[in-house]
């Protein structure tokens, strides 16, 4: 299958990506211990996945993690003095490598050249991390398929008989000349596969361990992927998962049922839910914990969104243009057949009030008829709700606003139907704004 | 007094320029002070709202437009004297150190150039007979005339000064003819100011508006256009009486903001006593000018844009409740929130706005709905800017018309990029594609 299709403007609008971004998605996860760690949760994050088989086996690895509460106990700075080794490269005869240490000492003693010393320390590095890694294999014992293969092979490999004298070496002993020369050929050449291996296990724990303990953290769920041609996509109280104590709701999104039409004043959270839909399905595509209660959703290509585009009204028609553009994209991407979620909000508000309802209904119209796409759209103009209710697969859903007092409030919780706030009267008369100009 | 405006209004009108982009106020400096250059910047921040000031400011500009003059100082002269000031009101002891004997000679012989100059450009026959700049005139004489400068005058070296009359003029210039000599620059960065204004307006062929008195609910404008564009259409318009509103329709691109802003803008001018962008122009004196143009939505505020343009109205309300007579310009008001709430608001508004007989109102809107509710209202007349298709490409005039039109162009934009045709011949889904068949 094909890679998940999703833009930049996507992945900004949803703030997935960016470590040192403050609120992303990947900010929230990224509690990993080590360098390698956060390149592999990069990695993850750049690449979904498209399958459900994958996507399931991951989010079970995540699961039972959490659920052992394992704990990634590793020293760190071993980690990356071990790394470190590795990268350095030596010779590949024996006798150079003997004379370039060699020289090493001595020079060692009478300057202050501190390679000779990061030679030691390397290997120590690995004794120790291999020593640690195979009292660690016991504690896997529960770990799921496919991961439980790779405690297997690793666990064969730390016994292999040329494994046994490493993990027998005591490091607090002497170390002489001869078993560093001996060892830094070894792991450095014949074994050195075998050691970027068993780093990469380490990595895969300390991602694995980290997202965990996030879920348990924040209480996230697990999703599950079915198949595409079940087109369904179900959530039982999806939230934010950066906003703290946020609201979470129900949808059931199907074939018959595919477009949601929402509606709500301003600030009652149409955007925020939307992102909540959109980042929700791509974690549930990275086979990551997701912030529901439950989560269900047929495989999807890709992703389109267009939220809170960032309010340029000086640029006026462009603004608007800009709009059209990203919607022709996405008409484009879904006339291709492919099984999309597409969220639109505000469509069109860089216009005025009549542009805006026309072109919102006839996009809405147009692309409800692909059922095998999933359609998100809001707007603050309600009237297009009335005029699409002969349409079976749009459902209407918006969000309340409460006054108390003339104060607004927001409950963010979804209800059925389209909005009858008509706040805008209401806030011209709470103002008090005609009574002014009566005079 | 002073024409009270806000930030939202200068940003709107582009008065003062931004980084790379350019404003009015560049367009009208073309001074050759840095004093006149503030001086000027000064009178653009604090614009007029009396028919005195705005009157005689006028008429100085109109009448060195008319005859032409050119500003008789070097610009060098003025920065070697504006040094030389600027450090005498430092004590005494520290301007030894910022001023070298080669900064004292020049401030010293400067000061002397600039006020001969000055007394042989006050003889010149123009300024003489000039009778809206004779206040002026006469202030630089009183000064010319005072005892502590007529060593200055008398001085024929004419460049070089002897470095014992140096030191005598510059005891001179920092005690008792330190504030005559500040006197004579600063009248000397107004002439500069009145000289580049009245230069500026010749070469764009600006003119002069003619104020009356506030409440006389006047404001007409013949061949009105905006003073940056290049090629720019003219328009006339005329609001008088009890017509206070106009209700201004029209496609995107058809020029419905740079209407409302060269009218914005020449009202804005016009308090300043300043020529303006057209053939002609008559206008009543008003107390504020509001423009609400570009209205930002304060999304990270948590504002909405409607709730925004909502705060702007009650300001604006208020301000007519208090007695205040305002000039004041929406564009696509209340766009910020549903059909129905916008004709709604845009009516209730807009009918409050033109009971308002002696302020001026104009709004843009796309509601053509709420003109014909307003149609029966008195004082609100009705404009447009119209469009004419030609086959499948829209083509603008930009020149108002009486009435109200509903061009939009939007399903036209949405339809040319064959958004509706992409999705129409698409792969659909199972229950469509049945249907279809």
């Amino acid at each position: 299958m094909s890679k998940f299709k999703i833009d930049r403007q996507t992945l900004d609008e949803l703030n997935l990506l960016g470590k040192f971004r403050a609120g992303s998605v990947y900010h929230l996860f990224n509690q990993v211990r080590t360098r390698g760690g956060e390149q592999l949760l990069d990695e993850m994050f750049n690449n979904p996945l498209s399958s459900t088989v994958l996507i399931n086996e991951r989010s079970e690895t995540f699961k039972c993690f959490q659920e052992h509460d394992f704990r990634f106990d590793y020293d760190v700075q071993v980690i990356s003095v071990f790394r470190e080794y590795l990268d350095t490269k030596t010779y590949n005869h024996k006798i150079r490598v003997y004379f370039s240490l060699l020289s090493r000492s001595v020079l060692a003693r009478l300057t202050r050249d501190e390679r000779y010393k990061k030679s030691i320390q390397g290997f120590q590095a690995i004794v120790q991390v291999l020593k640690k890694t195979t009292a660690l294999m016991p504690l896997l014992s529960w770990a799921p398929e496919p991961f439980q293969s790779r405690v297997q092979e690793i666990q064969v490999l730390l016994k292999r008989p040329d494994m046994d004298q490493l993990l027998q070496m005591d490091i607090y002993s002497e170390i002489d000349l001869g078993t560093l020369v001996f060892y830094e050929h070894l792991l450095k050449g014949k074994l050195h596969t075998d050691m970027e291996n068993v780093l990469s296990f380490i990595y895969e724990l300390d991602v694995y361990q980290a997202v965990g303990m996030v879920a348990r953290a924040k209480g996230l769920g697990y999703a599950r992927a079915l198949e595409p041609e079940q087109n369904v996509f179900r959530c039982q109280n999806l939230r934010h998962p950066c906003i703290e104590k946020a609201v979470g709701n129900d949808l059931l999104l199907e074939e018959d049922s595919n477009v949601l039409f929402l509606t709500g004043a301003n600030m009652a959270g149409k955007s925020t839910w939307m992102k909540s839909l959109g980042i929700g399905l791509y974690l549930a595509h990275m086979g990551f914990p997701v912030a529901a209660d439950s989560f269900e959703f047929s495989l999807r290509e890709g992703l389109y969104s267009s939220i809170n585009v960032a309010d340029n009204i000086n640029l006026g028609y462009s603004h608007f243009y800009a709009e059209v553009v990203r919607v022709k994209q996405a008409a484009e991407a879904a006339a291709s057949g492919a099984r999309l979620m597409l969220m639109f909000d505000e469509l069109f508000k860089g216009t005025n009030v009549k542009d805006a309802f026309d072109g919102t209904l006839a996009v809405t119209e147009g692309f409800a008829e692909y059922t095998n796409c999933l359609f998100v759209v809001s707007t603050h103009i309600i009237e297009v709700g009335e005029e699409l209710r002969g349409f079976p697969n749009i459902q209407f859903r918006y969000m309340p606003t409460i006054l108390e007092g003339g104060v607004p409030r927001y409950t963010y919780r979804l209800k059925e139907g389209i909005t009858e706030d008509r706040q805008g009267m209401m806030i011209i008369q709470s103002e008090k704004i005609l009574e002014l100009l009566e005079r | 007094m002073k024409l009270e405006t806000d930030a939202q209004t200068l940003e709107d009108l582009r008065i003062f320029g931004k980084r790379e982009q350019t404003g009015i106020f560049d367009l009208y400096n073309d001074t050759h002070t840095r004093g006149g250059e503030k001086l000027l910047r000064e009178m653009f921040r604090n614009p007029l709202s009396d028919i005195e000031s705005i009157g005689y400011r006028r008429h100085i500009f109109a009448y060195f437009s008319e005859h032409h003059l050119e500003f008789p100082f070097e610009g060098s002269l003025l920065d070697m004297a504006e040094k030389y000031t600027a450090s005498t009101k430092d004590a005494g002891a520290s301007r030894q150190q910022i001023l070298n004997d080669k900064d004292i000679e020049n401030g010293v012989v400067s000061i002397i150039q600039l006020t001969q100059k000055l007394r042989i450009f006050i003889d010149i026959d123009v300024v003489k007979a000039s009778v809206p700049f004779a206040g002026e005139r006469e202030a630089i004489i009183t000064i010319l005339e005072s005892d502590v400068l007529q060593p200055v005058l008398r001085d024929k070296n004419s460049g070089k000064v002897s470095y014992s009359a140096i030191t005598a003029f510059d005891a001179l210039f920092r005690s008792k003819g330190q504030i005559k000599i500040e006197g004579l620059l600063h009248l000397i960065y107004l002439l500069d100011v009145y000289l580049s204004v009245a230069r500026v307006a010749l070469k764009y062929g600006f003119t002069y508006p003619k104020a009356h008195q506030k409440g006389s609910r006047i404001l007409s404008v013949d061949g009105l256009f905006h003073p940056e564009l290049k090629k720019p259409v003219a328009n006339d318009m005329v609001m008088e009486g009890h017509s206070s509103l106009v209700f201004l329709t029209g496609a995107n691109m058809a020029g419905k903001s740079t209407f409302l802003r060269s009218i914005g803008t020449a009202t804005f001018l016009a308090h300043m006593g300043f020529p303006v962008a057209a053939r002609a122009m008559e206008f009543s004196i008003m107390d504020g000018l509001y423009t609400t143009i570009n209205l930002p939505d304060d999304l990270g505020m948590g504002a909405s844009h409607f709730y925004a343009e909502v705060l702007r109205v009650k300001k604006i309300a208020s301000e007519l409740h208090k007695g205040k007579k305002l000039f004041v310009i929406f564009d696509e008001l209340f766009r910020g929130t549903n059909v129905k709430d916008a004709h709604e608001a845009t009516v209730a508004i807009a009918i409050g706005f033109a009971r308002n007989s002696e302020s001026r109102f104009i709004i843009s809107s796309h509601i053509v709905e709420a003109a014909e509710q307003l149609g029966v209202e008195p004082g609100i007349d009705f404009l447009f800017l119209p469009t004419r298709m030609n086959g499948t490409t829209p083509e603008y005039t930009y020149t108002l018309e009486r009435g109200v039109t509903d061009d939009r162009h939007g399903m036209l934009i949405i339809r040319s990029e064959g958004i509706l045709d992409i999705l129409k011949n698409g792969k659909k889904g199972r229950i469509y594609c049945n249907e279809a068949q």
